[in-house]
C-alpha cells in the first residue's frame, strides 16, 4: 500500500478524481467568469466580443453599485457587532441550564433548516403593517404604525433582523459544542476557588472558545457577501433600490437584462471583495489565536 | 401463450381504433372553425399525407409554464393540442416540461439558448427576449408556415415576436389594462363607471372621504404600479409617445409625460392608494380589492379569471366592472386608446427547420393550438383575450360571463390600443423606472420632473449603446 502510492504514477491516479471535479467546477467556471467578464457576452450570442475593462469601469462607476456594496458591508457590520454577541450569550445561557437543554437546542436551531422563501413570508406577516405582531406590540405602547418593508430606514434593518435570526441557532450550535467540550475540571477548579459564574464564562470559557468564535466570524463575513435570497424575498431589493446588495444587483442590472458580460463583472467582483475582507480579517485577528491546547 | 397472443391482439385492436378516433375528432374539430383557415389546413394537409411518412418513433419536447392550481385550464387546452398533434403526425410523442415561467425565461430557456439545446417548442417572451434570440439565429422563422396555414393576418399584433420582417414566436392569449372596480359600492353610492377623468377624481375622492381605500396598491414589484402611471402618462402625451423614446422622437422628461408622471403623485399625495404600499406583493393587490378593502383596483384583463366559482374573488361574482380611463384634459392623441399586451406565447427551436418530421408536428401544432376554437376555448375558461381576430357575434355568442362580456366592450370602444411599455424600450430603462424611479415617485423621494430626467438620461445611453 505504502509502496504503491509512493509511485508517482498510482499517486496521480488516486487523485485524479477529486481533481478533476475540482478543476470543472471551481477552477473552470473561475475563469470562464473572468473571461466573459470582460467581454459583452449577451448570454445567448456565439461570439462574444471583448471589450476590455469597460465592465469593471460601469460597475465601480455606478451609484447603484456602491450602495449595494454598502448594503452588504451593513450585514457584515451587523453580523460581527450584533449577531456575534448574541450568538456567544445565548450559547453560554443554553450551555448552564441544567433541564431541557436538548429543547433550547432544537429550538434555537430550527430557523436554519427552514427555506429562506418560507421565513420571508413568516417575517413579512411579523411585519405587516396593519396586522403584523411588531406593529401591534408598538400600538400597545401607543406608536404609530410603522412601514417596515416599504421605508427605507426600515427596510435594510428588517432585513438583517430576519437575516440575523435565521442563521443565529445554526451558529449556536457551533459554539455551544465548543463549550461543552471544555473539560469540566477547569469549571469546576475555579468554582472552588470562589470565581463567580459571569467570572468563569468571562475568564474561561470565552477564551477557550475563541478559535471557534473566529470561525464564526469568518463565515458570518463569507455569508453577508453573497447573500441574496433574503432581500429578494422580503423586498426585491426595494424600496427604489434601497436594500439592494451586490448578488441582487448583478441579477437585476446584469442577467435579466441579458448582460451576461457584465454580470461575470459584478461576479468577480464579489469574488475580489469577499477575498479581501477574509483575507484582512485574517491577517488583522484570526491568525493570532488558532489553536488551544489543554 | 394463446391467452397472451389474443390479449396482444386485442390491444393493438383497441389502440388502433382510439388512434383513428382521434384522427375522426380533430377533422371535426378543424371543421368548427372558420372556412378559410380549415381550408388552408386541409390544404397543408394534404402534401403531408401524400408523402410517405415514417412511422419510426420520435421524441419532441414542450416546455410549457403551465404548473400550479391557477394553470390547470390552461395545461388542459395544450394537453389537448398535444393529443391531436400526436395522431397527426406519425411515431410522434410529446413529452412536456412545466417550468415555473420565471425560471423558464430568465434561467433556463436562456442557459439551453447558449448551450444551443432548447426544446422544440417553448414557452417565449416576446419583447426583448424572441428578438434577442432571433437575432442570434436561435429561433425557427414562422413566416413561411403561417402562410401556408393562411392565418399569417388572423393575429391582432405579432409585433413583440417580430424580428427584422420575419414572425418567430405567435401570442397565446393577450390581455389589456383598465381599472375593475367594485359594482356593489358604486351601486350603493347611485354611481355609474365614470366618462369623464373629472368624475373618476371625484369618485377617489368621494371613496378616500368614505374611510375606504380608493385604489388597490402592491408595489413591491415596480411594474405593478406601472400599469397605471404608463396608462396615465400614454393619456397625456399620446398612445404612440412611449415608442418614441427608442427613436429619440420623443423624451420621458417631456412635459406632457411629467404630467403624467405628476397625476400619478397627486393621487399618491391625496392617499387614494392603500397606504405601505411598497411593502406588499402583488397577490395582496388582488386581496385589498377582493376583500372589499378597496374599490378600485388599475390591473390586466387576465384578473378576471379570479372572479369565477371556486377562486379567490368568488364572492364577488357579479360584482365587478371594468372601466378604461376616461380621457384626460388637454390631453395627446386618442383618448381611448387602451393599454394591451400580447406577450406570452410559444416559440420554436431553429433545429426543427433541419428534420422534416419535427417541421411536420411544428406545423400541426400551430394549426391546432392557434385556431379559433382554442382562443375561444382560452377566453371562455380561463379569461385570457385571444390573440387571433375573432368574429364579434362568435365572441358574443360564446361570453356567458358578465365581467367579460364589459371587458370586451371596453375593448370594442377603444379605437387603439398600444403596448406597455416594457416591450418599447430598452432593458435598461425598464429596470431603472420599475426598480428604482417609480418606487421613488411613491415614497415620495423625487418629483416628476426629476423622475423624468432620470430616466431620459438612462434612455439616452441606452439608444446611443444601440447605436
Amino acid at each position: 500500500m505504502n509502496k504503491s502510492l509512493k509511485n508517482p504514477l498510482v499517486f496521480t491516479l488516486f487523485i485524479l478524481p477529486a481533481l478533476i471535479l475540482f478543476l470543472v467546477f471551481f477552477i473552470y467556471p473561475i475563469f470562464s467568469s473572468l473571461y466573459y467578464s470582460l467581454t459583452s457576452w449577451n448570454g445567448v450570442s456565439d461570439t462574444v466580443k471583448y471589450t476590455g475593462m469597460s465592465n469593471f469601469e460601469k460597475a465601480l462607476g455606478d451609484e447603484r453599485f456602491w450602495v449595494s456594496v454598502k448594503n452588504n458591508g451593513w450585514f457584515i457590520l451587523f453580523s460581527v457587532f450584533i449577531q456575534v454577541p448574541l450568538i456567544i450569550l445565548f450559547s453560554l445561557l443554553i450551555a448552564n441550564v441544567k433541564k431541557l437543554k436538548g429543547l433550547y437546542k432544537t429550538a434555537v436551531f430550527m430557523p436554519s433548516i427552514m427555506s429562506t422563501a418560507v421565513i420571508g413570508i413568516l417575517w413579512g406577516f411579523i411585519y405587516e403593517p396593519n396586522i403584523g405582531l411588531f406593529n401591534k406590540l408598538l400600538g400597545v405602547i401607543g406608536i404609530e404604525p410603522l412601514y417596515w418593508l416599504s421605508d427605507e430606514r426600515f427596510a435594510m434593518l428588517s432585513i438583517l433582523i430576519t437575516n440575523a435570526w435565521q442563521w443565529t441557532g445554526f451558529y449556536i450550535v457551533m459554539v455551544l459544542a465548543a463549550i461543552l467540550s471544555i473539560p469540566g475540571e477547569l469549571d469546576e477548579a475555579a468554582a472552588i476557588d470562589g470565581a463567580t459564574g459571569f467570572q468563569r464564562a468571562t475568564r474561561i470559557t470565552l477564551p477557550l472558545i475563541v478559535p471557534i468564535i473566529s470561525v464564526v466570524i469568518m463565515l458570518s463575513i463569507a455569508g453577508a457577501m453573497k447573500a441574496a435570497d433574503i432581500v429578494i424575498v422580503m423586498t426585491k431589493g426595494g424600496p427604489a433600490g434601497s436594500t439592494e446588495v451586490m448578488a441582487t444587483y448583478m441579477i437585476k442590472y446584469a442577467i435579466t437584462n441579458f448582460k451576461y458580460g457584465y454580470g461575470n463583472a459584478i461576479a468577480v467582483l464579489i469574488f475580489m471583495f469577499t477575498l479581501v475582507v477574509t483575507a484582512l480579517y485574517q491577517l488583522l485577528f484570526a491568525r493570532r489565536n488558532e489553536r488551544i491546547e489543554y | 401463450m394463446k391467452k397472451s397472443v389474443t390479449l396482444l391482439l386485442s390491444l393493438l385492436f383497441v389502440s388502433s381504433a382510439i388512434m383513428a378516433g382521434c384522427g375522426n375528432n380533430n377533422n371535426s374539430a378543424g371543421n368548427q372553425g372558420e372556412a378559410a383557415a380549415t381550408n388552408a389546413a386541409n390544404a397543408t394537409e394534404s402534401p403531408a399525407t401524400e408523402k410517405p411518412a415514417s412511422s419510426e418513433p420520435f421524441e419532441m419536447t414542450i416546455r410549457h409554464t403551465q404548473v400550479g392550481a391557477d394553470k390547470q385550464k390552461r395545461l388542459a387546452i395544450l394537453e389537448d393540442v398535444v393529443g391531436k398533434v400526436q395522431a397527426e403526425v406519425p411515431g410522434l410523442t410529446f413529452k412536456l416540461d412545466g417550468v415555473d415561467s420565471d425560471v423558464n425565461r430568465k434561467e433556463k430557456l436562456r442557459g439551453e439558448m447558449a448551450a444551443g439545446n432548447p426544446p422544440e417548442i417553448f414557452d417565449l417572451f416576446g419583447s426583448p427576449d424572441s428578438k434577442i434570440y432571433a437575432k442570434e439565429g436561435k429561433l425557427l422563422d414562422l413566416t413561411p408556415i403561417l402562410e401556408e396555414l393562411g392565418i399569417k393576418d388572423k393575429f391582432s399584433n405579432l409585433d413583440p415576436f417580430t424580428y427584422e420582417g420575419k414572425i418567430y414566436g405567435l401570442p397565446i392569449g393577450g390581455s389589456g389594462e383598465g381599472f375593475f372596480y367594485n359594482k356593489e359600492y358604486y351601486a350603493s353610492k347611485g354611481w355609474k363607471a365614470p366618462t369623464t377623468f373629472a368624475e373618476l377624481e371625484q369618485q377617489l375622492a368621494a371613496i378616500k372621504a368614505d374611510g375606504k381605500v380608493p385604489l388597490a396598491g402592491a408595489s413591491k414589484a415596480g411594474w405593478v404600479p406601472l400599469m397605471l402611471a404608463n396608462h396615465l402618462w400614454s393619456r397625456y402625451a399620446g398612445p404612440d409617445v412611449t415608442a418614441k423614446f427608442a427613436t429619440g422622437e420623443a423624451k420621458w422628461s417631456d412635459p406632457n409625460v411629467v404630467k403624467g408622471f405628476a397625476k400619478y403623485k397627486e393621487w399618491e399625495d391625496k392617499g387614494y392608494f392603500k397606504k405601505g404600499e411598497l411593502g406588499f406583493e402583488y397577490a395582496e393587490y388582488t386581496t385589498q380589492f377582493t376583500s372589499g378593502e378597496a374599490i378600485l383596483m388599475y390591473d390586466g384583463t387576465w384578473k378576471s379569471s379570479v372572479f369565477k366559482a371556486g377562486q379567490s374573488g368568488e364572492g364577488l361574482i357579479g360584482k365587478v366592472g371594468f372601466f378604461n380611463i376616461p380621457a384626460v384634459e388637454g390631453g395627446v392623441g386618442d383618448q381611448t386608446a387602451l393599454m394591451r399586451d400580447v406577450n406570452n406565447g410559444y416559440g420554436f427551436s431553429a433545429s426543427a427547420a433541419k428534420d422534416e418530421r419535427q417541421l411536420a408536428a411544428v406545423k400541426s401544432f400551430i394549426k391546432n393550438m392557434y385556431n379559433e376554437e382554442m382562443q375561444l376555448r382560452g377566453l371562455v375558461e380561463d379569461g385570457v383575450l385571444p390573440a387571433m381576430k375573432i368574429d364579434q357575434a362568435v365572441l358574443t355568442k360564446n361570453i356567458t360571463d358578465d365581467l367579460m362580456s364589459e371587458i370586451v366592450a371596453v375593448l370594442n370602444n377603444s379605437e387603439s390600443s398600444f403596448p406597455a411599455f416594457d416591450s418599447l424600450v430598452q432593458a435598461d430603462v425598464t429596470t431603472e423606472i420599475s426598480n428604482i424611479q417609480i418606487q421613488k415617485l411613491i415614497g415620495g423621494q423625487t418629483t416628476p420632473e426629476k423622475m423624468g430626467e432620470a430616466l431620459q438620461k438612462i434612455q439616452e445611453e441606452a439608444n446611443a449603446a444601440v447605436e
